[in-house]
């Protein structure tokens, strides 16, 4: 999952872009809104925060021109004014939540991370699919009730195609959502994820949950439990 | 501040009782004036009438042995009985020697002039009263006859009746003409006092308007003399609703600059938390005591910074804000942030209702209000915005565990102390009491139909 953080605070950006690199987030970030605006036409994100008080374009203008460029990734706002005129503006101007300064950082994550999942179209913190449930507070996959362990960019691939059911997503885009730009894009790194992942999901060959979509991409075709 | 007016003291009831005034005196002294100057020239006029008579008199009055004897009188009111015209000749004893046919029946012996001698060539003019022919004017001359050797006075006297009659028509139609005057005077008067004052009346309707929210300044032009304080209305309304944003923006960014340096120690904390060893984790460390005094400091700072933005002013320049628009904004931004609870909301919400202070501070309360009814709430929640008179009221309900009754005292208590909150319910609820009282409003908490939390709010 790919992140955008604008916060003019050096300090506290760095402090957040840490924790949720930590957290496996790719984690882009800039100082101002100008910079948030241009990054946010530049790259394809699943999320932003954005600090209200920014400067050269606050945040309130940022969250309406990335919402009139068409974009609707969950937004969560940081503010350090504690008033219901910016909370209700800020939402109202396109943002999903607010986080009020200062915060602890394990706020931050589960309220990113209820956003991620209400904008996949999920209600629960757990992804159900039939006999596959990915536990996303945890990180934990559970297949046919048995926990089976993922390494960290396992988890962040099965994560990304289960948000994305039923849709062609191509290699460039998930390594675009899952690595740094500047991390080696070698498209055989990420065969070799699929294949793990299709060992792990189905070890007996039956369900056939990752699709090869030839010269697109893969395809997540589990049906969802409801 | 009210901007309404007393008509028993406005400005149009002064000019128009001060000119009333004016009226009455102008045309009561012109009246009085010409009453006089129409009567002495009435008099005169007689007098020099009187006078001719006289004069024809002396022109064809011929003494006799017995008196004077007047053979032809050109004047056929002196030969008419009661004529009204009537001639006498008087010797120095004051007797008389002639008197014309017309005065025949008429009784003069206690008349004055009689028995006054005058020399020769002395006038006097006078009226008396007489019993039967009533008001009589008198003019008197006296003369010296040579051929006599004596002297005597020639007297002619007329009743004042035509004359009297005449003044009387004078003085009617002096009454109709200044009557009418009085009334087309009054006519143009107020309109000219509505024309003046008009502009007055715009400012007043221009001021309502602003009261009513309908406007933000005055826009008319007005009169030089009014300019001043149409532009200084303009700047005061503009200085107040800046001084309100200015003050606004330096807390927040007071806010702003507190916060964000406590955010980054929180992630500092965090962050050496993280770095504990294992054995550290058990028991309490300094990081619990720093951790515990950010809280506290954070609480102290939000709840002190909330309720000095709150203006608590009542104010009749400032914008009257709309209720029900207000109230759905915010119930909507509340909405997506627990879109997950799926909450259901009931809305009634008088459209007209206006708050009439600050924009913010309703948002507060509202903010506050609501926040805790979604967040304590199972899946109902109730709103309620309607105006009584002229007080607004607010009722928000859920069905959620509700407040204690223990607890409802002390929440309640006007300045309960942020840092002696247990954060959650208490600071949104503490603030909101805050603002409530500080409009002089009036919040109570209750247990609703739903059977949680009922807060009504009269402001």
């Amino acid at each position: 999952m790919r992140l955008l953080i604008v916060e003019d605070e050096d300090l506290l950006r760095a402090q957040l872009v840490k924790a949720l690199e930590d957290t496996d987030y790719v984690v882009d970030s800039s100082s101002d809104g100008e910079t948030g605006l241009y990054q946010s036409r530049e790259y394809d994100y699943d999320a932003a925060i954005i600090d209200l008080g920014l400067p050269k374009l606050n945040g309130i203008d940022l969250i309406k021109a990335i919402r009139a460029d068409g974009m609707n990734f969950p937004i969560l706002i940081l503010t350090a004014r504690d008033n219901w005129t910016d909370k209700v503006e800020g939402l109202d101007s396109g943002a999903d939540d607010y986080v009020v300064k200062p915060f602890q950082i394990e706020e931050i994550k589960a309220r990113l991370n209820a956003l991620l999942r209400r904008a996949a179209g999920f209600s629960k913190p757990t992804l159900d699919f039939a006999g596959l449930s990915l536990d996303t507070s945890a990180k934990r996959l559970r297949v046919d009730g048995e926990e089976v362990e993922l390494t960290a960019y396992e988890y962040k691939v099965l994560e990304y195609l289960m948000m994305n059911p039923d849709k062609v997503i191509s290699k460039t885009e998930l390594t675009e959502h899952l690595y740094d730009q500047d991390y080696d894009r070698d498209s055989n790194v990420l065969e070799v994820f699929i294949r793990r992942l299709r060992q792990k999901l189905d070890p007996n060959e039956t369900l056939k949950p990752i699709d090869t979509i030839r010269g697109q991409g893969y395809r997540f075709n589990v049906p969802a439990n409801q | 501040m009210s901007l309404q007016t007393n008509s028993q003291y406005s400005l149009q009831s002064r000019l128009v009782l001060a000119f009333s005034i004016l009226l009455i005196l102008f045309l009561g002294l012109a009246g009085f004036v010409l009453d006089r100057v129409f009567k002495e020239s009435v008099a005169a006029a007689v007098e020099e009438r009187l006078q001719l008579q006289i004069y024809a008199l002396l022109g064809v009055a011929e003494p006799d042995r017995d008196g004077f004897f007047i053979p032809d009188l050109e004047e056929l009111r002196f030969s008419q009985i009661n004529s009204g015209l009537y001639g006498f000749i008087l010797n120095t004893r004051g007797e008389e020697v002639w008197r014309s046919p017309s005065a025949i029946n008429l009784d003069l012996d206690e008349a004055s002039f009689m028995r006054r001698r005058l020399d020769p060539g002395q006038s006097e003019f006078g009226t008396m009263e007489s019993s039967d022919q009533g008001r009589l004017s008198f003019a008197s001359y006296g003369t010296y006859w040579s051929s006599l050797d004596a002297g005597f006075s020639f007297v002619v006297m007329e009743s004042s009746e035509p004359t009297t009659a005449e003044i009387r028509e004078f003085q009617s139609s002096l009454y109709l003409w200044f009557g009418g005057l009085a009334i087309l005077l009054s006519i143009a008067q107020l309109l000219l006092l509505r024309w003046g004052m008009n502009p007055l009346k715009q400012l007043a309707g221009e001021l309502s308007s602003i009261e009513a929210g309908e406007k933000d300044r005055l826009e008319l032009e007005y009169p030089r003399e009014l300019q001043g304080v149409s532009n200084n209305l303009n700047l005061l309304v503009k200085s107040e609703r800046e001084r309100q944003s200015r003050y606004r923006t330096t807390l927040g960014d007071l806010a702003h600059s507190l916060k964000t340096p406590l955010a980054v120690i929180g992630g500092i904390v965090h962050q050496a938390r993280l770095h504990l060893d294992e054995s550290d984790k058990e028991r309490p460390t300094r990081i619990d005591e720093l951790e515990e005094q950010m809280a506290r400091m954070n609480q102290i700072v939000s709840y002190q910074l909330k309720r000095a933005s709150s203006s608590g002013t009542t104010s009749y320049l400032g914008v009257p804000v709309r209720v029900a628009p207000l109230f759905e904004k915010v119930t909507d931004a509340l909405e997506k942030v627990y879109r997950e609870k799926g909450v259901r909301l009931l809305r009634s919400l008088e459209s007209n209702s206006v708050f009439r202070g600050e924009e913010s501070d309703l948002m507060e309360l509202a903010g506050n209000l609501l926040d805790n009814a979604f967040k304590y709430c199972k899946s109902e929640i109730r709103i309620r915005v309607s105006t009584k008179g002229d007080r607004l009221q607010l009722e928000i309900e859920d069905d959620g565990k509700g407040i204690p009754k223990e607890d409802r005292g002390w929440v309640m208590q006007r300045g309960a102390r942020g840092d002696t909150l247990n954060s959650g319910q208490g600071i949104g609820l503490a603030v909101s009491v805050d603002i409530v009282n500080s409009y002089g409003g009036d919040i109570r908490v209750d247990t609703g139909e739903l059977g949680g939390a009922c807060i009504r709010v009269t402001l």
